[in-house]
């Protein structure tokens, strides 16, 4: 059972269209977790994320990132906290550091992530988010749980060139890819190698 | 020249650039930048379709999204649509329309023979004909009216496009581009405001394009080019052509984009249209006004057209109407069409004003055409094209004037529809002869003609003044206000709506069909409001909603019933403005797309050993693995389940929901959700669950198994995953916030499997080699922990759906597809098989486990023999309800198990049961057959039914009766577990 391979979430992502519209590459080998605050231990936990990853943890809906470690808010009280080391045994660590203020699950393989990019990126992501992507309205730093084509999604916007990461539930990914071949086709999808 | 009546100068036309298309088979050319109609009229066409009811020959009436005659079905084979607009549709090389409710030919269609029967044809004609005998109505009458009526024919054909959806956000949507609209875009554009222009046609301009005014010195069509080059600079404006704003809803607007309705076909990947909701903080409302015609006999016969239009055709297209063109008019608009017609070197015949005073300077824009003041047209003759009127003139003398077209000019309605869809209505001004918009929605305001100001000097004001109001609350302040110079028309209307003395058929709604006389009709008989008005007559419904026509049949109803316009009111509109299509409200979600399909990790695997799926949920699983040589699913079941129950076996159940608890109290939230206890659940172990709904019946039952000392993980029904998830979350939120407990879905992240068969154990010691030790003494029945296979972390819990010896296997989902494969090259030395839902179903039959045909919301514990496991010690929710005497009463139905008497028999879940020897009827009913399956294991089917008090009627011989599929069985009433019932097999 030592070898079983790995199958990525979105190994079903092709190119689509000509050109380069929209550029996509999946987050492969990224360390997942779910990290809920245990009641009244917000400022416990606060300060033990500083101490041992220096970093502020959000308190909305915005992510930060260090040391390849980024944490996304996704709703009062959880983040999303992924790492970008191929280690595997981050959400132990996460779950040793942080488990007697935060409640810590592994989702590293329950996620795809897509990291999205090029010219025509708003145009593609306006066919399927319902909110307002505008740079004044979701600057780099935001985070939104939300949904495209009846999928429920994670985005955030990583820099200003633009990117945006989503996160999709691996069962819904190949769902997520016909949304997404079919509204960046048009100014041309490309897909890229992996990205750890 | 693109046909014999287009002028030889003029136009917003590209006369370099041909285009060639086909009405009703016969090739015509026109110019770019022309619609349908407009090409039509360049070649002299003057019929293009037939009326609904009456199969009258009708021409074009308007030249815009009004249109309630020129309907034809446009493009050829799958791409066939009917009922489209000639007046909307933007011409394009090879396009193919079709005239329509016509047989055999337009000019000939035989049945126009309705006309004779018009005295039949009446409003209530249907309702009141074929009453008796009511046996007829849905075999004779209805198809036979279904067959008469309608106007195009859809393809029957898949639509080979493809349809998409778009959000779109801004500071200002102004929802038309002519003057006031394009003011309104382009001073809050210039603030910086993020503006969204919207135009339903595919030129911006609006009425400039079809009207000859100056703008600061310079033709009106120039200024608009100018201001859109401009508006096209600035990054935060969107300018959205072809874009038809069709509703109003709570802080949103939405609209169809006709991407590529323009083309034969779209190109790749590019959809035909795309549906827009728009999230604006303020709108203009900024579309313009509507004309309407004036009811007189014969004002269908084609040729008779609405003065604006003609002033389109001329200015824009360059097309003529006629060569010997009448005006009839009650407004002033009327005079100016003649000025444009003889300008454009037609021959002005008369002008026909229900005035009897008129301004000096407005009579003279008639040149030196004949001027009936005060007088009427009371008909129109010619049939299939106008050729003469008849007019009454002040005198009362009447004569008849030849013509081949007739510009007529009510009034103008201000198109405000997009105001009242959240339920106001507008309100009369007599002043303007108008409705106008009265309680807008938040963040909307009407600026020019749909605000009744009907001239361009007012127009462009209001744009400018409301677009620079709306960036400033947005903390945009415009520098400096524009101001425009134009030369500009006065303009007096006096309301008029019905020449009371025609001789001939006169039309209120023209597409319907609906004449003064149906009116009347309805006024007579009752229907006097204007919303029984509607729906007794027809009239404003259909394509073009009464756009040109529901003033006038209101204007009428209060005329005859000697009521003001304000007493008779207006019937309320709704969205949709103009019609959509409904693939573009579907837009990629269609066929298999329909809704997201999920895919547990091991289904390429399981597609790739030729399974056979089914939806469970949002799912898709894998219902049985046909082998070669299997032609019948039953073949496929049978031999999956003798497999499992004689060596092995493996199936995908990661579609189960999981859900991970931490924290200290999750015990006590258990203790709360489950009928039974959980709170005392040691680590390394799995507990069977029941929870109820707060009304005391079954809600899921599943296993919650302790990894650690405050870590669970909670397994539900694939089907009530969500909802047990959203329950607990609402518990945990709104009850019981106290308690320290932390909840996320791990479903996606693990894919899991059931091992099952007396041989499970050393498959699965060959697979895990010593990572687990799963003797009987080391892992015991309902056991579970947590290990590695190397790097990989696992989980394994000795739970048991079918009854045999059983575990199921977690890993990370990357994993799950190479774990099958691991299962079954393993599984090849044990004859492991592969099985599916089905293969599972019938297992967990045999062995009496109820799943989702019994959960179905009407059963409490003790109905499905669970009764015992409601605890007494503690409190649960739905504890207090499912002790309501209805819930404990005896007699309620109960889980038993059946067989046939004959052992042959086939059983059907569905049937009833009752007593033998009564006759079936709802009052001898004693309960029904929830689950059948074929038992392998038993050679016969077997069955699960709830039976009134069942548990004590084991060893009866009852009916189950299936009058639905000619079923009527013995069947004896049995335990429901058929397979072991002593449970020596799962802890072996």
């Amino acid at each position: 059972m030592r070898d079983l391979v790995h199958e990525s979430a979105f190994a079903g992502l092709r190119a689509a269209g000509a050109g380069d519209g929209v550029v996509a590459v999946e987050r492969v080998g990224l360390a997942i977790a779910t990290v809920i605050q245990r009641r009244v231990q917000s400022r416990e936990l606060s300060a033990t994320v500083t101490a041992n990853f220096a970093i502020d943890l959000p308190a909305g809906a915005e992510w930060t990132a260090n040391n390849g470690v980024a944490w996304l808010g996704t709703g009062p009280g959880k983040w999303l906290a992924l790492s970008e080391a191929r280690e595997t045994e981050f959400v132990g660590k996460l779950k040793t550091k942080l488990g007697e203020f935060a409640s810590v699950v592994e989702q590293s393989d329950g996620l795809g992530v897509l990291r999205l990019t090029g010219p025509a990126l708003f145009r593609t992501l306006e066919k399927g988010v319902q909110l307002d992507l505008a740079p004044g309205a979701f600057p780099t730093g935001s985070v939104a749980v939300t949904s495209i084509a009846h999928i429920g999604v994670t985005l955030w916007k990583v820099d200003d060139q633009p990117t945006v990461d989503v996160a999709v539930a691996r069962s819904l990914c190949n769902s997520f890819l016909h949304w997404l071949e079919a509204s960046a086709a048009p100014y041309g999808l490309t897909a890229l190698g992996e990205q750890g | 020249m693109s046909g014999p009546r287009r002028l030889a100068n003029g136009g917003l036309i590209d006369r370099t650039k041909t285009i060639r298309f086909s009405f009703d088979g016969n090739p015509l050319q026109g110019f770019g930048g022309d619609t349908l109609a407009s090409a039509l009229m360049a070649n002299g066409v003057r019929l293009v379709g037939r009326s609904f009811k009456y199969h009258r020959p009708r021409g074009i009436f308007s030249a815009g999204p009004e249109e309630p005659n020129a309907l034809v079905e446009l493009r050829s084979g799958a791409r066939r649509e009917p009922n489209t607009k000639a007046t909307t549709v933007e011409l394009f090389d090879g396009l193919e329309a079709t005239s329509q409710n016509r047989w055999p030919s337009l000019a000939f269609d035989i049945h126009a023979i309705n006309q004779l029967a018009g005295p039949l044809l009446v409003t209530g004609f249907y309702y009141k004909t074929f009453m008796w005998p009511a046996a007829f109505w849905e075999k004779i009458y209805e198809p036979a009216i279904r067959r008469a009526a309608g106007l195009g024919r859809l393809s029957g054909e898949a639509d080979p496009d493809t349809y998409e959806k778009a959000y779109a956000f801004c500071d200002l949507l102004v929802i038309g581009a002519g003057p006031a609209g394009l003011a309104a875009a382009l001073t809050a554009g210039r603030t910086g405001a993020r503006v969204i222009l919207a135009e339903d046609d595919f030129v911006l301009g609006g009425r400039l394009n079809s009207e000859t005014h100056e703008i600061d010195g310079a033709p009106g069509t120039i200024w608009a080019k100018r201001v859109e080059e401009e508006l096209e600079t600035l990054p935060n404006v969107r300018v959205m052509r072809r874009m038809s704003v069709f509703g109003t809803y709570d802080g949103e607007y939405g609209a169809v984009e006709r991407v590529a309705d323009h083309v034969p076909v779209p190109p790749a990947f590019t959809p035909r249209q795309r549906l827009w909701k728009i999230v604006a903080r303020e709108t203009i409302l900024a579309m313009g006004a509507v004309e309407r015609g004036i009811v007189f006999g014969g004002n269908d016969t084609p040729g008779v057209m609405l003065a604006s239009a003609m002033r389109t055709y001329v200015n824009r297209f360059a097309a003529a109407p006629g060569r010997h063109i009448a005006v009839f008019t009650a407004s002033d608009y009327g005079w100016r069409t003649a000025l444009d017609l003889a300008k454009a070197g037609v021959t002005v015949a008369c002008v026909v004003d229900t005035r009897t005073k008129v301004a000096p300077e407005v009579v003279a824009l008639a040149g030196d055409a004949p001027v009936f003041l005060g007088g009427r047209v009371t008909d129109a003759r010619g049939g299939r094209a106008l050729k003469s009127i008849a007019v009454l003139d002040a005198t009362g003398n009447r004569r008849t004037i030849a013509v081949d077209a007739l510009a007529v000019s009510g009034g103008f309605n201000p198109d405000i529809a997009l105001s009242t869809h959240l339920g106001s209505k507008p309100a009369w001004s007599e002043p303007k002869a108008a409705f106008l918009a009265a309680q807008l929605p938040d963040g909307m305001a009407v600026a020019g003609a749909a605000a009744g100001h009907w001239t361009l000097a007012e127009a462009l004001h209001d744009g400018t003044v409301l677009g620079a109001d709306a960036a400033a609350r947005g903390g945009r302040r415009p520098q400096g206000m524009l101001r425009y110079r134009t030369s500009d028309e006065h303009y007096a209307v006096n309301a008029f709506w019905h020449v009371a003395e025609s001789r001939k058929k006169a039309f209120v709604d023209l597409q319907n069909d609906v004449t003064d006389k149906d009116v009347a009709l309805a006024a007579r008989e009752g229907f006097r409001s204007v919303e029984h008005l509607k729906r007794y007559t027809t009239l404003g419904m259909a394509t073009d909603q009464g756009k040109t026509s529901n003033v006038s049949g209101l204007a009428i109803m209060a005329e005859l019933t000697g009521r003001t316009i304000v007493q008779t009111g207006v019937t309320r509109a709704r969205p949709p403005h103009v019609p959509v299509a409904i693939a573009a409200f579907a837009g990629l979600h269609t066929g298999r797309h329909f809704k997201p399909t999920r895919l547990t990790s091991g289904h390429g695997w399981a597609a790739a050993q030729g399974a056979t799926f089914v939806d469970a949920g949002p799912w898709l699983r894998a219902q049985w693995f046909a082998q070669a040589g299997e032609t019948d699913w039953l073949q496929s079941v049978t031999r999956e389940v003798r497999t499992v129950r004689s060596g092995s076996g493996f199936c995908d159940v990661s579609t189960l929901g999981k859900i991970a608890l931490m924290g200290p109290d999750v015990g006590a939230l258990l203790d709360r959700i489950y009928i039974n206890t959980f709170s005392t659940l040691a680590v390394g172990r799995v507990r069977y669950g029941v929870m109820l709904r707060e009304d005391g019946f079954v809600m899921d039952d599943g296993t919650t198994a302790r990894l650690g000392p405050d870590h669970w993980v909670m397994s539900t029904t694939t089907a009530n995953a969500g909802k047990v998830m959203q329950h607990l979350a609402f518990c945990h939120q709104v009850l019981w916030p106290e308690l320290d407990v932390q909840m996320v879905s791990v479903t996606e992240q693990w894919a899991q499997y059931a091992v099952a068969g007396p041989r499970s154990r050393e498959l699965l010691q060959r697979l895990l080699g010593d990572a687990a030790d799963l003797s009987n003494a080391a892992f015991p029945y309902l056991a579970c922990a947590e290990f590695r296979l190397g790097q990989i972390p696992a989980r394994l819990f000795r739970i048991s759906f079918s009854g045999e010896l059983a575990y199921e296997i977690a890993v990370p989902a990357g994993y799950g597809g190479a774990l099958a494969r691991r299962l079954a090259d393993a599984g090849r030395e044990f004859g492991a098989t592969p099985y599916g839902t089905e293969a599972l179903s019938v297992m967990r039959i045999e062995k009496g486990h109820v799943a989702g045909n019994e959960l179905n919301g009407q059963t409490v514990a003790g109905d499905l023999g669970l009764g015992r496991m409601m605890s007494t010690k503690k409190d649960f929710v739905g504890r207090l309800m499912a002790a309501r005497p209805a819930l404990v009463d005896p007699q309620r139905p109960s889980l038993v198990g059946l067989k046939p008497v004959q052992s042959g028999d086939r059983l059907r879940a569905g049937a009833h049961f009752m007593a033998r020897g009564v006759a079936p009827a709802p009052e001898t009913d004693q309960g029904y057959m929830t689950s059948t399956a074929f038992s392998p294991t038993l050679g016969h089917w077997i069955g699960l039914g709830l039976l009134a008090r069942g548990a004590q009627r084991i060893g009866e011989l009852i009916r189950a009766y299936d009058p639905v599929r000619s079923g009527d069985v013995e069947v004896e009433v049995v335990s429901p577990v058929f397979v072991d019932p002593a449970g020596v097999r799962v802890r072996a």
